[in-house]
């Protein structure tokens, strides 16, 4: 379906549009005039010339009136009407208004007064008769009907006589007028088909970089920027100019992106690198103890009080390597699933948690200020129950746990703090990564399913500490995650 | 190369003597033109025929003859007076008006349609409601010439037969000086009534009906004795003789009958004075109003 809102059509056509009104209202603008002066002209034209021709009767009508010779006045007349299709009327009157000759005689009898047919021809008998100096009457108007009348008074010896009227139609202007404005319309037309395809090519020529330049910008705008291709550069004006340094910042964001991607690449590859090498140390270690243990274990199979050594020994070494690879498999598939909870099973940690403590003096203070009803992801369970265990970790006799959730606007915030031993300023920055540990029989991996979860969550963790003092861990997520249903 | 140049010198000489034989001015040298006034002939100044005319009489006299145009029979009648023309052909009316001495004597008279005579006409325009002459009482009144018997003196005798003058009888009257302009003026209704030859509207009527058909006649006068050619008085009679022979003996040659076709006449005759008794009774009634009237309608 076509735009119908102006503000949204494209530069080029409404430039072209804009071309297009300016050339027909210029066109139609200089033709009203032309054809408007031309008519002026020529109905001035036409009044000179019935001034002309009455002058021509009022020459000789002196001499005639006098005489009486009524039939060479109607002669004139007739002459008059030979000469000039464009008469309508001609006559003489003498000063009482009395016809001398018309050029109707049947209508108009000799002798008699002149009986004007309406007002205006009234209005126009008294003004005839009242004039003492050549002067033309003109219909006015633009129609087909109009006339120019020239009216000369006759004296003979200063004496008045009376007065020739001639009227001549402008029929004929009217229609050579007609004519010359159908031509000027006919030109102004061209004018109009020819202008607005030159203001459309203009137009376009002209607005095609900008064009050009918007949907580089829309490509950019959507992250796309790998198909883009130059714009071709036309002249130096200001457009050319913007399109250089389009092209040159779209060239410069293509290789950024490019160099990003890249990073962001060989960053995956260290992480991957650096998991692998985790994995491999952690598991290897165990692994190299445990064949250890089973070839003594073989070459000596009736010693059963190395069995009773040895055994306890690899079950151990088997168990850590079971919990890196749960832990891994935590870490690396936390988008599969993802079952929401009560928020009462966090408060079951609680209980967990006292228990993996179990004879140690650690004390724990739980505060849980969140809705009763709040639903939330599984994952939550499992990152509070990581930092609880890592509180229990570092703690000797006399710690002491403060676990606090609370809601603050649309984020659900758990706090757990420890007064232990506290992390240092240097290793801060490794804390959340794969098999990074200060414990010595950590696996490294508690903190980094902390974090993956939380981001994962869209959460954020934030980490406050100081040596010798303990340490808090705050974790937010977003109550709208949580609570979906 | 020299019998040539002879012969070019003697055929110089031979051109030299026929140029200066065929000089009309240097044949006719001897004798003055003959001067022949009229008014316009039948219906306007038809130069081509007057100049047909001409030559015709003027190989037939071997005189050269010389057409003088004239508006109006009163200035023919004063061409003729003061012996400016010879002949001319002018109306009944002037030609009965006393004169003393006389200065015109009558040479030939125009046959028409078997018999020397004509009519006036009194015409109106043919949608008009006019029915008699008196109907027109009132009205405006086209008179031809002043001088004319068809377009003035007979309504004017009309007029005098009800105890009636012009300018009071008619609303306006005016002089056309010729009858075919007369009908115009009554086909155009600038006119309501008109008096004409019945010589000039049947003419009319033949060569352009579209004029006479807008007319219409509601009085016929009585037959008059048609317009005659009068010679001024104190001519030669050798040169009258010649010519009343020549204009009499027009029927019998072809050249002339062609030229009396083109004037529908049937020839000219020699007819008695006796023939425009009508016209002179006429006159003489009006005659008393005559010189004033006259100055008072066509000054």
């Amino acid at each position: 379906m076509p735009n119908l809102n102006p503000k949204s059509w494209p530069l080029a056509i409404k430039l072209s549009l804009t071309i297009t009104a300016v050339v027909t209202a210029v066109g139609f603008m200089i033709g009203t005039v032309m054809v408007i002066q031309d008519w002026t002209r020529a109905h001035e034209v036409l009044g000179e010339k019935a001034l002309l021709l009455s002058e021509s009767v009022a020459i000789t009508a002196p001499k005639a009136i006098v005489r009486k010779d009524f039939w060479s006045l109607y002669l004139g007349l007739k002459n008059l009407r030979s000469g000039s299709n464009e008469i309508i009327s001609a006559m003489i009157l003498d000063a009482e208004g009395r016809v001398q000759a018309h050029t109707n005689p049947a209508k108009n009898p000799m002798g008699l007064r002149f009986s004007p047919e309406n007002e205006l021809e009234m209005d126009l008998y008294g003004q005839a008769m009242g004039a003492r100096k050549p002067v033309v009457f003109s219909s006015g108007g633009f129609n087909q009907a109009g006339f120019q009348e020239g009216v000369i008074p006759i004296f003979s010896d200063q004496k008045y006589l009376g007065v020739v009227r001639v009227r001549l139609s402008v029929a004929r202007l009217y229609e050579k007028a007609k004519t010359s404005a159908l031509i000027v319309l006919a030109l102004v037309l061209c004018f109009v088909i020819i202008g607005s395809a030159l203001g459309t090519l203009v137009s376009r020529h002209m607005v095609k970089p900008l064009t050009a330049v918007t949907q580089g910008l829309e490509a950019v705008g959507r992250g796309e920027m790998t198909d883009f291709s130059p714009i071709s550069i036309k002249g130096k004006d200001e457009i050319g100019r913007l399109s250089v340094t389009f092209n040159q910042i779209m060239v410069e964001l293509a290789e950024k992106k490019m160099l990003e991607e890249e990073v962001a690449m060989s960053e995956k590859l260290v992480a991957l690198g650096r998991i692998t090498a985790g994995v491999a140390h952690e598991v290897n270690n165990p692994l190299a103890g445990l064949l250890n243990c089973i070839d003594t274990l073989r070459k000596h199979p009736n010693d059963k009080a190395l069995f009773e050594r040895y055994l306890p020994v690899i079950d151990q070494g088997l168990h850590r390597i079971k919990e890196i690879v749960h832990n891994l498999l935590v870490g690396l598939r936390i988008e599969e699933g993802d079952e929401m909870v009560g928020i009462d099973h966090i408060d079951k940690l609680r209980d967990l948690i006292k228990a993996e403590i179990a004879e140690r003096d650690i004390k724990i203070v739980w505060e849980n200020q969140a809705d009763r009803n709040l639903s939330i992801s599984g994952k939550l369970e499992q990152i509070v129950y990581n930092l609880l265990r890592n509180a229990v970790e570092v703690l000797t006799d006399g710690g002491v746990i403060h676990c606090r959730m609370y809601q603050k606007g649309s984020y659900l915030t758990i706090e757990v703090e420890d007064n232990g031993p506290g992390i240092s300023a240097a290793i801060r920055n490794q804390l959340f990564d794969p098999f990074f540990t200060t414990k010595s029989n950590g696996t490294g991996l508690g903190l980094w399913v902390v974090y993956r979860l939380t981001q994962n969550l869209e959460g954020i963790i934030e980490v406050e500490s100081e040596e010798g003092q303990g340490t808090t861990f705050h974790v937010s997520v977003p109550v709208a995650r949580a609570k979906a249903a | 190369m020299i019998s040539l140049n002879v012969c070019l010198k003697s055929a110089r000489l031979i051109c030299l003597f026929l140029a200066l034989a065929t000089t009309p001015g240097f044949a006719v040298a001897a004798d003055p033109p003959i001067r022949f006034g009229l008014t316009a002939v039948v219906v306007t100044e038809n130069l081509r025929f007057l100049d047909q005319w001409s030559d015709y009489l003027a190989a037939k006299m071997d005189r050269e003859v010389e057409l003088v145009l004239r508006k109006s029979y009163r200035e023919v009648m004063d061409l003729l007076n003061s012996g400016a023309v010879d002949f001319a052909w002018i109306c009944g009316f002037p030609y009965v008006q006393k004169r003393d001495p006389e200065t015109v004597q009558l040479l030939t008279v125009p046959v028409y349609r078997g018999a020397p005579r004509y009519h006036s006409y009194i015409i109106v325009p043919h949608n008009s409601p006019y029915k008699r002459f008196s109907d027109l009482k009132g009205k405006i009144f086209a008179f031809s010439d002043p001088d004319s018997n068809s377009g003035f003196l007979y309504p004017l005798d009309l007029m005098v037969a009800r105890e009636e003058r012009p300018e009071s009888y008619f609303r306006q009257t005016f002089f056309t000086f010729n009858h075919a302009e007369t009908v115009q003026a009554v086909s155009e209704q600038f006119a309501d009534g008109g008096a004409v030859d019945s010589y000039i509207w049947e003419y009319l009527a033949s060569y352009s009906p579209e004029m006479t058909e807008k007319t219409r006649i509601i009085k016929k006068s009585p037959s008059f004795g048609f317009p005659p050619i009068v010679a001024r008085s104190g001519l030669d009679q050798v040169t009258v003789e010649l010519m009343k022979n020549t204009l009499e003996n027009m029927s019998r040659d072809s050249a002339g009958q062609s030229l009396l076709s083109q004037l529908k006449l049937d020839g000219f005759g020699d007819y008695s004075d006796s023939l425009f008794n009508d016209i002179r009774a006429m006159a003489n009634r009006v005659q008393i109003d005559d010189a004033n009237f006259q100055v008072q309608l066509a000054e």
